[in-house]
């Protein structure tokens, strides 16, 4: 396997540089009338898009005849997207492949870039038929403006949470093209271990597609809060505390026995922060040799579970008051198999490939940037 | 330190109210701001993970306050990283969570009849202007 690239700098000597697979790439369309060649006439008309594209009365009410998107209630005081990111076609940032190509994956030395749509919210939307419907069409829109027009671009697929029959048949329609390389599950308020969710990881077991979790639009619709006692008052809150939805999953995958139902099946975290990884384990396998009488069927430690099962994306990484804390924050989970680098661009709180764990061991370095993410997805599908 | 040296970057006429540019002086690169006639420059390279200063927004910030009270103030005068969003005073290149820890590099810049003069430490040998993507400010 050839794990980096040799490249000349300018005095002519050659150094190293890291090859990249990023699990955490953001796909956006200019305006979600990009969708419409996409849907029949029934699906334009109840997203009012197309020719029933509401007018607001001319923008003078915000009407709740307009479709809108679940989302996180919370306002980024700043930007939610990098303002260095603008394409000089004038798109958004994260909305011209061409340019997000160049500008991310050339400059970071991408082989690969998981996209996560940046409409995976349909999980929270209560009609579950417009759900399912969109996320189909989002997902012919991403396979046809993205994933074939360069080969760099990966992507998670998305399904509807709440129906996991409809979610087994858009697995089934799509889930072996080459490119699919995911499933974004979307979190709702039905915990992840649960019976509800085993078609889909039958499903997902047997096509060899992990299901990827990503924050969406916690504290909205079908979702609770993300912050386990009650809602945040402010963007800084929620996001800090959106570990906690992962780490409650992880519980609730752990001991519903899903790694012992499905032990081929890999879940990535992607955005949920690794640090809280350590006390996790620990309370766990504390529990499990008090409590197993409970959960009989694991036959292992609950770290164990999680270290073959679980991945978690790096984004954001916690800065520790001494950074080279983080390589023991590592160690102590055992997790240098699980971590896979995730850039989140073009989001506000992204990770740059050439500064992130430059405090940590090369090896380690090239486990986090590239290899764990080769064990993880099926890139050659 | 010795006496500062100047360079001529552009002219006034390509640095107007609301306007900025990115030269390249030697190996490092500096942003330059005109903000309603007041110009500043400052380092190209966020002390946190090193991106272009040159696309940040400009804008104020919430003063220190006490619990649930706001009070809004420095407008105009903190740049903003365009990826995390770390407000520096623009005039200082203090940061404001920490202002004696972590500052961006700033210069003087003045303009001089009609053209834009930077000062630096030392003579350099090669400066430039370098072209940037559409700049967009918040
Ligand atoms: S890179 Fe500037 S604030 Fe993080």
């Amino acid at each position: 396997m050839v794990n980096a690239i040799n490249e000349k700098n300018s005095a002519g000597s050659t150094k190293t540089k890291q090859l990249v697979i990023d699990s955490d790439v953001h796909s956006y369309f200019n305006s979600i009338e990009e969708l419409v060649p996409y849907c029949d006439e029934s699906l334009q008309k109840r997203l009012n898009i197309g020719p029933f594209k509401k007018k607001s009365f001319n923008g003078k009410v915000v009407s709740s005849g307009e479709f809108r998107f679940p989302e996180c209630r919370y306002i980024n005081p700043g930007s939610v997207l990098r303002l260095d990111a603008f394409s000089p076609n004038g798109s958004i940032p994260g909305a011209d492949p061409e340019f997000v190509a160049k500008d991310l994956f050339d400059r970071s030395n991408t082989v690969y870039g998981v996209l996560n749509s940046a409409n995976a919210t349909m999980g929270a939307f209560h009609n579950v038929e417009i759900a399912n419907e969109f996320n189909s069409v989002y997902n012919n829109w991403q396979y046809e403006n993205w994933i074939e027009k360069d080969a760099r671009y990966k992507m998670s697929m998305l399904v509807t949470p709440l129906d996991p029959v409809a979610a087994v048949k858009e697995i089934e329609r799509i889930g072996k093209k080459p490119g699919v390389v995911a499933i974004n599950l979307q979190t709702t308020s039905i915990p992840l271990g649960k019976r509800h969710f085993y078609p889909i990881y039958e499903i997902a077991e047997a096509y060899g597609l992990p299901i990827l979790m990503h924050p969406d639009s916690e504290s909205s619709g079908e979702n609770g809060p993300a912050q386990a006692v009650g809602p945040a008052s402010t963007y800084m809150e929620w996001h800090a505390c959106l570990g906690l939805i992962a780490q409650r999953n992880i519980a609730s995958l752990v001991c519903e026995g899903v790694f012992e139902r499905f032990p081929k099946l890999k879940f990535v975290f992607a955005e949920y922060g690794m640090a809280w990884l350590p006390g996790l384990m620990w309370r766990l396998d504390k529990n499990w040799k008090a409590l197993r009488d409970e959960v009989p069927w694991l036959k292992n430690r609950p770290s164990e579970y999680i270290r073959r099962n679980v991945r978690l994306g790096t984004q954001p990484i916690e800065e520790p008051f001494r950074s080279k804390d983080l390589l023991e924050v590592i160690q102590m989970a055992g997790a240098e198999d699980m971590l896979l680098y995730s850039s989140d661009y073009p989001h506000w709180d992204g990770d740059e490939a050439d500064r992130v764990f430059n405090s940590l061991p090369k090896d380690l370095k090239n486990k986090i940037f590239y290899e764990n993410a080769l064990n993880t997805y099926n890139f050659n599908r | 330190m010795g006496e500062l040296k100047s360079v001529t970057l552009c002219s006034a006429e390509d640095l107007q109210p609301g306007e900025r540019q990115l030269v390249k002086v030697d190996g490092s690169e500096i942003a330059i701001f005109n903000i309603n006639g007041q110009l500043y420059a400052v380092r190209n390279k966020c002390p946190h993970q090193g991106v272009s200063m040159v696309y940040g927004s400009i804008d104020g910030t919430m003063l220190p306050s006490d619990p649930h009270t706001y009070q809004y103030g420095k407008h105009n005068e903190i740049l903003r990283c365009p990826l995390h969003g770390w407000g520096f005073d623009i005039k200082t290149g203090e940061s404001l969570f920490d202002a004696e820890k972590c500052k961006i590099k700033t210069y003087d810049i003045r303009q001089e009849g009609d053209s834009i003069v930077l000062y630096l430490n030392k003579e350099p040998k090669i400066v430039s202007l370098i072209e940037t993507n559409a700049c967009f400010v918040s």
